[in-house]
C-alpha cells in the first residue's frame, strides 16, 4: 500500500541573481513497511529530498501526499505536528539532548508526540525499546558517557518510540566505522519491519544497500 | 520534572556562575541604594517620616523655607480650622556640652501635636545619635550664641534634618530666642488636595523635600547612581541570558525537528530565568537586610521592604526582556541548520 507520494518535487535555491535547480522534478513512490534508500554521488539532491519529505524545509514547485493528506499546503504547526506523531528522524550525528538521561531523551519525545500513556505505561514502551535496541543497561547513562553506536542506538529508539509511520534517516552510519554501522542498519531493518515503519534513508554506503527493500538512485537531482 | 530543571540539575556550574553574577549585582544594587536611602534618611528623616499632606510657606519666601514667616492670624485661622495642623520652625544652630565640645543640630520647634515632641520649657529633646556621642539624659546644654542653658529631657529615634540631629525646643523658648515672632511654615496631614490660602504657597511632601538646600541635589546624583547600576544590571543580565541561549541554538534546532513546540522553548528558557533570578535576587535581599545588621554604626542605611520589592520587580523584568529578546533567535533558528551544524 502507498503511504508516501511525492509528485513533480521541485526544489530551487537563490543566490543573488543566481538561481541553482536542486530536485528537476522528483517522482517516488514509499509502500508501507518498506526501506527506500536514495543513492548517488554528492550533490545529486538526496539529502535535500530527504529532508523536504520530512518537512524541514518546503519545496518550490510539486506535491508531497502521506495518507492523503497534502503536506506541501500544510501550515507550519501542522507540519510540526506530523513530526512530532507521525515521523521519525535518525541523523548522521545522533543529535541527542546532552543533559537528559537514555530514558529522559524518550520521555521526552513521548512527550512530543503528545503519547497518552500512563507513567507505568511509559515506562514499559521505554524498556521495551531499550531492550530492542540493546541498551537496557544504559537507561540512566548521559550520551557523554556513550559510545558512537550507542548514541545512535538512542537516536534510533528515540526516532520510533512513539510508534511513527515513517522513518527519515539521512545517512545514520556515516560517522560510525564499518562493523557498528552494519550493526545499527541491521537495527533499523529488524525494528521498522517488526513495527511495520516505512523507511526513507540516504546512503553513500553501497554495503548498506543489502539491508533495504529498494534503491533509488539520484543524479544531478532527478531520479536515473 | 521539566527539561529547563533537567538542564539546571545536569550544568550546575554553568547556572551556577550565572546565579552568582545576578546575586552579585543586585547584591550591589541593593546596597548602593540602601545606602541611597540611608543618607536621603539622614538628610530629611523629620520631613520624611511625616505622613503625607501639605506644606505651606510664604509666597514671598521663594520657596526658602528659612525666609518663610506665616502670619500670626493666618496660623491660628488654620490650626483653629485643621485639628491636626501644625505651625513649626527649623533652624541650623549649635548646641555646647558641659565640656563646651560644640555640636551642630537643626532646631525645630512647633505648635502642639503629635507630629513633633512636645517640650517644655528650659528642656531639649534630641534625636539618639546625640547620645552614641556621649550627651546624656539630665545634661545641660548650652545653645549658641544665646547662651541659654537647656536640660536634656530624653532622646528620640532616627530624627535628621540636614545631615544634621534634631534638637527639638519649646515653641516660647524659641521664639524669645531667635526673636522670631511667627512660625516659618504650616502642615496640614492627610488632605489629598491643597488648599488656597491668601499669600501662602501650597508643597506636596516631596515638592517641600526638594526645596531643602542640597536636598534635591545630592538626591539626583544618588537616584542618578542607583539607576545606571539598575541599566547595567539590567544590561548584564540580558547580555547572559543572551549568551546562554545563543550557545544552545543547535539543540533548539535539534528539538524544534523532533517536533517540540517553540512556546515549549520559550516556557523552558523562562523557567529557568525566573529560577535563577528569583533564587539570586532572595539571596541578594537575604544579604543586603543582614548588611543592615553588620554595617558600621553610623553609616546611613536603609533599605525599605517598599525599595527591595520595587527592584526585585525591575530585576525580574528586565531579565524577562533579555531572556525574550535572546528567545528570538529560537524563534529564527531553521531545525534544517542545526542537523547541518552536526553534533551538539
Amino acid at each position: 500500500m502507498d503511504i508516501f507520494t511525492i509528485d513533480e518535487l521541485r526544489k530551487t535555491f537563490t543566490n543573488g541573481d543566481m538561481k541553482e535547480e536542486i530536485l528537476k522534478g522528483i517522482n517516488l513512490t514509499l509502500k508501507e513497511g518498506e526501506i527506500t534508500a536514495l543513492v548517488g554521488p554528492s550533490g545529486s539532491g538526496k539529502s535535500t529530498l530527504l529532508t523536504i519529505a520530512a518537512g524541514l524545509q518546503p519545496a518550490s514547485d510539486g506535491n508531497i501526499s502521506f495518507n492523503g493528506h497534502n503536506l506541501t499546503s500544510m501550515t507550519a504547526e501542522q507540519m510540526r505536528r506530523i513530526r512530532a506523531k507521525k515521523f521519525g528522524f535518525v541523523f548522521q550525528f545522533a543529535h541527542l539532548v546532552p543533559f537528559l538521561t537514555v530514558q529522559e531523551q524518550l520521555d521526552l519525545m513521548l512527550d512530543v508526540s503528545e503519547a497518552n500513556m500512563k507513567k507505568e505505561k511509559r515506562e514499559q514502551e521505554i524498556d521495551y525499546i531499550l531492550d530492542r535496541v540493546g541498551l537496557s543497561h544504559r537507561k540512566q547513562a548521559y550520551p557523554s558517557s556513550l559510545s558512537g553506536g550507542e548514541k545512535q542506538r538512542v537516536a534510533i529508539a528515540r526516532a520510533i518510540i512513539h510508534n511513527p509511520q515513517i522513518l527519515f534517516a539521512d545517512e545514520p552510519t556515516a560517522s560510525l566505522d564499518s562493523k557498528k554501522s552494519k550493526e545499527i542498519m541491521s537495527l533499523i531493518r529488524y525494528l521498522t519491519k517488526t513495527l511495520n515503519i516505512t523507511t526513507l534513508m540516504v546512503t553513500h554506503d553501497e554495503e548498506m544497500l543489502s539491508y533495504v527493500d529498494h534503491v533509488v538512485k539520484m543524479s544531478d537531482g532527478r531520479v536515473v | 520534572m521539566s527539561i529547563a530543571w533537567k538542564e539546571i540539575k545536569k550544568n550546575k556550574m554553568r547556572f551556577f556562575i550565572l546565579g552568582s553574577i545576578i546575586f552579585l549585582v543586585s547584591l550591589l544594587t541593593f546596597i548602593i541604594s540602601g545606602l541611597a536611602n540611608g543618607l536621603s534618611q539622614d538628610n530629611a528623616s523629620l520631613i520624611k517620616d511625616l505622613p503625607s499632606g501639605y506644606f505651606y510657606m510664604n509666597s514671598d519666601a521663594e520657596e526658602n523655607y528659612n525666609l518663610s514667616r506665616i502670619d500670626h492670624s493666618v496660623q491660628e485661622q488654620m490650626v483653629s480650622k485643621h485639628k491636626d495642623a501644625v505651625a513649626f520652625s527649623i533652624e541650623m544652630g549649635f548646641l555646647n556640652d558641659e565640656s563646651d565640645k560644640q555640636r551642630s543640630v537643626a532646631f525645630v520647634a512647633s505648635t502642639d501635636s503629635r507630629l513633633f515632641e512636645s517640650v517644655a520649657p528650659g528642656e531639649i529633646i534630641l534625636d539618639r545619635s546625640l547620645k552614641k556621642e556621649g550627651v546624656k539624659v539630665g545634661d545641660t546644654l548650652t545653645l549658641k550664641p544665646f547662651n541659654e542653658p537647656l536640660v536634656v529631657k530624653r532622646f528620640v529615634d532616627q530624627k535628621k534634618f540636614s545631615h544634621a540631629p534634631v534638637a527639638y525646643l519649646n515653641m516660647e523658648d524659641y521664639k524669645q530666642m531667635y526673636r522670631a515672632e511667627e512660625m516659618q511654615l504650616l502642615f496640614i496631614p492627610g488632605e489629598n488636595s491643597t488648599q488656597n490660602f491668601k499669600g501662602l504657597q501650597s508643597f506636596s511632601n516631596k515638592d517641600f523635600l526638594n526645596t531643602i538646600p542640597s536636598y534635591s541635589a545630592e538626591q539626583m546624583s544618588l537616584n542618578m547612581i542607583v539607576w545606571f547600576l539598575i541599566v547595567i544590571s539590567g544590561m548584564l543580565f540580558g547580555i547572559f541570558f543572551y549568551m546562554m541561549n545563543v550557545q544552545k541554538i543547535g539543540l533548539y534546532g535539534i528539538l524544534k525537528a523532533i517536533g517540540v513546540k517553540t512556546s515549549n522553548l520559550f516556557k523552558m528558557m523562562w523557567t529557568q530565568m525566573l529560577f535563577i533570578t528569583i533564587l539570586s535576587l532572595t539571596l541578594s535581599v537575604g544579604f543586603s537586610q543582614l548588611f543592615n545588621k553588620v554595617a558600621p554604626e553610623g553609616m546611613p542605611y536603609h533599605l525599605t521592604n517598599e525599595t527591595t520589592l520595587q527592584l526585585s520587580i525591575v530585576f525580574l523584568v528586565i531579565g524577562f526582556i533579555g531572556a525574550t529578546l535572546s528567545g528570538m533567535q529560537i524563534k529564527k533558528v531553521e531545525p534544517l541548520q542545526a542537523i547541518q551544524q552536526g553534533e551538539v
